[in-house]
């Protein structure tokens, strides 16, 4: 019964938004795992990434080498369209924890009940981390299905890697929106800081490869660590996994004892 | 025995000119229904809230049940039910999925009771709460706040959008409640709505409290407007010195005064002249406060009848 207690409830408001990313992601992950053999014979991607120079670095393609399915997914969706929806829908989800249970009134009920304020927040994550891995799960679903019908190689074990980095890094971003949406109140901010967040940091990653003296800025990104080790072809650096997840549980920690302080808006 | 709530100097400052409460002192003796009233903004939800360890004091204490209002929190609602003013409640459930879902939350819920309140309320369970009515969105949270059987029930506006039947049947609950020795702490800014029910009021305005009064006391004060229209022609000098009636005035035979307590001196007195209509006018529960209990600064509040039978008094 999905009305059990705090986390089985979250699951239950999340279970159609999840399906539904899940399916865009998977199903586009699967799609262009169909499609990437007819693909690669009409386009000579390499060369097109050749004529664009710095700028299709800007665009994801630094590692690019296009004319294999893992490179292609790699420049086309690992870079920047997966992250990006992981992110939107991670930080999405926990600016409402308690933002949204705010604003719709129905946090003075909530807390009326024998749950402490950190157990709310604490059983809400839960459902978010659920939620991410589901739709990480369905894109490795989709994509290794798209590549078997293709007959194009994907290796499934660095494909499941890569979404567990893809996962970590949609749970940073989404723990800073949970901490703003916690020690704040204001659900729009929670989601516009964490995406604002990711768009600077991504810019930062990228540029910071294509121009020089720039380097050492690369560190301040989440997404050097995020595809620093390209883990769809090197399989995931676990230093870097544990930065992300650091980040990730130190913003956790962070609106555990926000919340924890704060008026409750009436 | 433990009082089911108890403030100590209980302070909520939001800076000037805004909703807080300040030095509350408040004791609500258990197994009582008390009342905690004042107009809109006095105060009432701050205080419920700071109860509720929903909003932090900034100065001052509370107990609740005996209980610390922080650091006891769980344990307090384990034991209090609460239905905000506002009640907002998961709009995609139904009444019976929200009461399943809060159920679980408590813990433990009587089920043959939680229906047998649902059947008296008339709620239909079966339907979302985004399609009820304010009226029926109350009764979900009347449920609720019974169903758990707690030792103090708080509601801010429990009868708010109630129709009057539905609202007898919540004082039936009150009273069956009380009858257990649970306590039910309500507040409103309507007198009449409560005074039947409350054994005990408190009255809140502007963010102090001002009394703690029995509702029989409070009666014994109740403040009238009458006007007499008199067939014949009749001196305002027929009723003067009348215990408790003040600001009479006589015009073309209508008479109109101020009563405090008891009619019977000034209706015996109008009985000696043919009387064609007597009408009477309670006052809101907000002239109440300001003829008894006077303002709480005296610069923004126009000076209440009691403050001038005070002075004429002194000058007497």
């Amino acid at each position: 019964m999905l009305l059990r207690n705090v986390f089985t409830k979250q699951i239950r408001d999340l279970r159609w938004p999840t399906f539904w990313v899940s399916l865009g992601m998977g199903g586009m992950t699967g799609y262009f795992a169909l499609l990437f053999p007819t693909y690669a014979k009409i386009v000579d991607l390499n060369s097109i990434l050749d004529k664009m120079g710095p700028a299709a670095k800007l665009m994801g393609a630094s590692l690019g080498d296009a004319s294999t399915l893992v490179g292609f997914l790699h420049i086309e969706l690992f870079s920047m369209i997966l992250p990006a929806l992981m992110v939107v829908l991670a930080a999405g989800i926990a600016s409402g924890f308690t933002a949204g249970e705010e604003s719709r009134g129905t946090i003075d009920v909530l807390l009326s009940y024998p749950i402490s304020r950190r157990r709310l927040i604490l059983e809400k994550t839960a459902a978010v981390v659920i939620a991410c891995v589901v739709s990480a799960a369905a894109v490795w679903v989709f994509a290794l299905a798209g590549a078997a019908a293709s007959s194009s190689a994907l290796p499934w074990d660095k494909l499941a890697e890569a979404l567990v980095m893809l996962v970590l890094l949609g749970l940073a971003f989404g723990s800073i929106a949970l901490t703003i949406s916690a020690a704040f109140g204001n659900r729009g901010a929670a989601i516009g800081v964490a995406v604002g967040t990711m768009v600077v940091m991504y810019l930062v990653d990228a540029l910071a490869q294509i121009v020089d003296g720039l380097g050492m800025l690369r560190p301040l990104s989440l997404f050097r660590y995020y595809m620093g080790n390209d883990p769809l072809r090197n399989g995931m650096s676990v230093a870097d996994a544990a930065v992300l997840a650091a980040v990730a549980v130190a913003f956790l920690f962070a609106a555990l004892i926000a919340f924890d302080r704060r008026d409750l808006a009436a | 025995m433990t009082a089911a709530i108890e403030t100590h100097k209980l302070t909520k400052w939001y800076g000037h000119h805004s909703r807080g409460i300040l030095d509350v002192d408040l004791v609500v003796e258990a197994g009582q229904i008390f009342g905690f009233l004042g107009p809109n903004g006095a105060g009432k939800s701050t205080t419920i809230r700071l109860l509720l360890d929903l909003i932090r004091p900034t100065s001052g204490s509370a107990r609740v049940l005996g209980l610390d209002i922080h650091r006891d929190r769980l344990a307090i609602d384990r034991r209090v039910s609460y239905i905000p003013g506002e009640l907002s409640l998961y709009s995609d459930l139904t009444g019976r999925q929200l009461l399943t879902y809060l159920g679980n939350l408590q813990g433990s819920v009587d089920a043959a009771y939680r229906e047998a309140l649902i059947e008296r309320l008339e709620l239909d369970p079966s339907k979302k709460i985004k399609s009820l009515s304010r009226g029926n969105k109350q009764k979900v949270g009347l449920v609720s706040a019974f169903m758990i059987r707690p030792d103090l029930m708080m509601m801010d506006e429990p009868t708010a959008g109630l129709d009057p039947f539905i609202q007898l049947e919540f004082e039936h609950l009150c009273e069956e409640a009380r009858g257990e020795g649970r306590t039910v702490f309500i507040s409103s800014h309507q007198l009449p709505e409560v005074e039947h029910l409350c054994d005990r009021v408190g009255i809140i305005r502007e963010g102090r409290l001002l009394a703690v009064e029995s509702i029989a006391t409070l009666k014994e004060r109740a403040l009238r407007k009458l006007e007499i229209d008199f067939g014949g022609k009749v001196e305002a000098a027929a009723f003067s010195g009348l215990p408790g009636v003040r600001d009479l005035t006589v015009r073309d035979g209508v008479l109109s005064c101020t009563v405090m307590g008891s009619l019977d001196a000034l209706v015996k007195a109008a009985a000696k002249f043919e009387v064609l209509n007597l009408r009477s006018i309670e006052t809101s529960l907000e002239e109440i406060f300001l003829a008894y209990y006077g303002a709480g600064d005296a610069t923004d509040a126009p000076a209440s009848p009691l403050a001038r039978e005070e002075s004429s008094h002194a000058a007497a």
